[in-house]
């Protein structure tokens, strides 16, 4: 056993005794009742569980909860699907967050399992653009870079794909022209 | 009268078709050996047509760009008679001038006359392809080809192929294969400082395009536990009880090895390992787990989910770690290399490969005590690495991927 502590969506949880065997997605269901991320090929293969994790230095990145442990997120700060919605003093989501909102829009997913994790790479993708904008002709090739590596077995990925390209584009500061 | 005609036209168109025989079979018997020095890998672009050359290989003195070997006579080897492509293939003297030793004459000086013919035979009766040779992008002076000729007389030899006395014709086969036309030393012998192979280091290993070529000398892979199947499986398939191949080595296996007769790797295997008889199989090294070393913790956090908390992976999506001849390196360079880097999906057939490896941004620390760990559990090596040898390694790697180009 040894001792958990982190941050996740912006709360303190822990300190806590947790076996070295408990998987991140394990520790996200059965400890906390966060059952949003989901459990794909527990391979680390189809990235359906991936959340994000915010580092010291401002940049972001996603990480698979299947593969790695909960003590391989101690001290770290990390963002999960529940975290993205705004939410009213009663707890309930109020707006989604862009990316959200442009997957809705678009009829991305179907059977949605692999959604939680489209959304925080695409997420991590939008904020880095924000900060480090891209040139136009670029903007396709970096979608199918960044995306490429979840799979969705509904084959959502069209419509994944052109989401995210309509918000990049409409989405200030994202592009140079 | 007319059946008579057609009588004299069948025998006749008959004496033809036999006469061809001994012609398509020494075509095959080519087009074997060219699977086997795997001319296929080099000289077909990604996106380009069979034997059209223009692959790239980053030198440090530029690019160096595969040619058309095609039998096109303008644009290939359509035109070469036997000598010139002998010359060519085995003395690196090429119609227009010496070859960068990227062609491996200095292995395939040791193909035999008879094995020669063969291939010439199948390059001339394949496809031709029209596709234009790429000049090299190579800066002066090594862009002056009269300076191979130099090299060519201090570094190749005229020697012929020697079978080693005392040892069985399985062994021998061996040895001709993996010298010449398998051309193995090309990238696991070290290289001297005028980047030629150094003749008494042979098969010891090499880092080259940021990966090692680890050691196939028969002393190290008998340490290693190999048996002939082992050593075969991981020849033809690219996986097997001792580990899997890695990068450059993965199309290797696919349009060469996994093409070669049994029989051939057998022969190979028996050589590598100095044994014509099949080696006793060990159990797989798995030493237990010591929980309260700070690597345990790290590796129950980050590998055991895919390779299993023993080791012992999971099928066509991890290797399993127990008994892994990268890990059992003492220098642990592909390790390194495939922690920091990660491994991309590979797939070996139709039927059979490994999942993605994701890359782990470690600290320095972290990097030695799972090294420790992973080398102190799944191998019989005693071996601990200070924090500064794991730097150098790191530093190592991570120069070696630069310079590849990657």
């Amino acid at each position: 056993m040894h001792t958990l502590q982190l941050h996740i969506n912006g709360k303190k949880v822990g300190p806590l005794q947790i076996s070295e065997e408990i998987m991140m997605i394990e520790f996200l269901h059965e400890y906390l009742n966060l059952t949003g991320t989901k459990f794909g090929c527990g391979q680390g293969q189809c990235n359906a569980c991936v959340i994000i994790v915010d580092h010291a230095d401002g940049h972001s990145e996603t990480m698979k909860t299947c593969i790695n442990s909960a003590l391989m997120f101690n001290n770290k700060h990390v963002r999960t699907i529940e975290g993205h919605a705004e939410k009213n003093a009663q707890g309930y989501a109020v707006k989604l967050n862009p990316v959200q909102e442009a997957f809705i829009k678009q009829f991305s997913f179907q059977c949605g399992w692999c959604t939680s994790g489209f959304v925080n790479e695409a997420t991590v993708l939008v904020e880095t653009l924000q900060k480090q904008p891209v040139q136009l002709h670029d903007v396709e090739s970096l979608i199918e870079d960044t995306l490429n590596k979840h799979i969705c077995r509904c084959t959502g990925y069209v419509k994944y794909y052109k989401s995210m390209k309509a918000l990049i584009l409409a989405q200030q500061g994202v592009k140079k022209s | 009268m007319k059946f008579l005609i057609i009588l004299v036209l069948f025998i006749a168109t008959s004496f033809i078709g036999l006469a061809d025989i001994p012609k398509q079979k020494l075509i095959k018997k080519g087009a074997y050996l060219a699977d086997i020095g795997d001319c296929f890998a080099c000289h077909t672009a990604e996106i380009g047509q069979q034997f059209g050359g223009g692959v790239p290989f980053l030198t440090p003195f530029g690019n160096i760009y595969s040619t058309n070997i095609s039998s096109d006579k303008q644009e290939g080897i359509g035109d070469y008679t036997y000598q010139e492509f002998s010359d060519a293939v085995r003395h690196g003297i090429g119609k227009h001038g010496n070859l960068y030793p990227a062609m491996p004459f200095t292995s395939f000086h040791l193909i035999t006359d008879e094995d020669t013919k063969a291939l010439y035979a199948f390059m001339m009766s394949t496809k031709p392809v029209s596709q234009k040779n790429r000049k090299n992008d190579v800066g002066f002076p090594f862009n002056i080809r009269l300076g191979l000729k130099g090299w060519n007389l201090l570094n190749l030899s005229d020697a012929k192929f020697i079978p080693s006395t005392g040892k069985s014709k399985k062994y021998n086969r061996g040895k001709y294969l993996v010298n010449s036309l398998g051309h193995c030393g090309e990238c696991h012998t070290p290289r001297n400082f005028m980047m030629a192979m150094k003749e008494d280091a042979n098969l010891e290993g090499n880092l080259i395009i940021g990966y090692v070529a680890p050691p196939l000398t028969a002393r190290e892979l008998q340490r290693q536990e190999w048996t002939l199947r082992d050593l075969m499986d991981v020849m033809k398939y690219g996986y097997s009880r001792r580990g899997t191949v890695l990068g450059h080595m993965t199309p290797i296996v696919y349009h060469s090895l996994a093409n070669v007769k049994e029989e051939d790797l057998e022969a190979m295997a028996s050589y590598l390992l100095d044994s014509d008889t099949e080696i006793k199989e060990k159990a797989l090294t798995f030493n237990g787990h010591d929980k309260k070393d700070p690597g345990y913790l790290l590796y129950s956090g980050y590998c055991a989910s895919c390779h299993g908390i023993n080791g012992q992976g999971i099928t066509n999506v991890t290797p399993a770690l127990a008994g892994d001849a990268t890990l059992n390196q003492k220098k642990p360079l592909n390790t390194i290399l495939t922690i920091i880097y990660g491994i991309e999906k590979v797939r070996y057939s139709q039927t059979n490969g490994f999942g993605e490896m994701p890359s782990y941004d470690l600290s320095d620390e972290e990097l030695q005590s799972l090294i420790n760990y992973l080398q102190k559990t799944f191998t019989n090596l005693n071996i601990k690495h200070s924090l500064k040898d794991i730097q150098r390694f790191k530093k190592e790697v991570i120069q070696g991927m630069h310079d590849a180009g990657h």
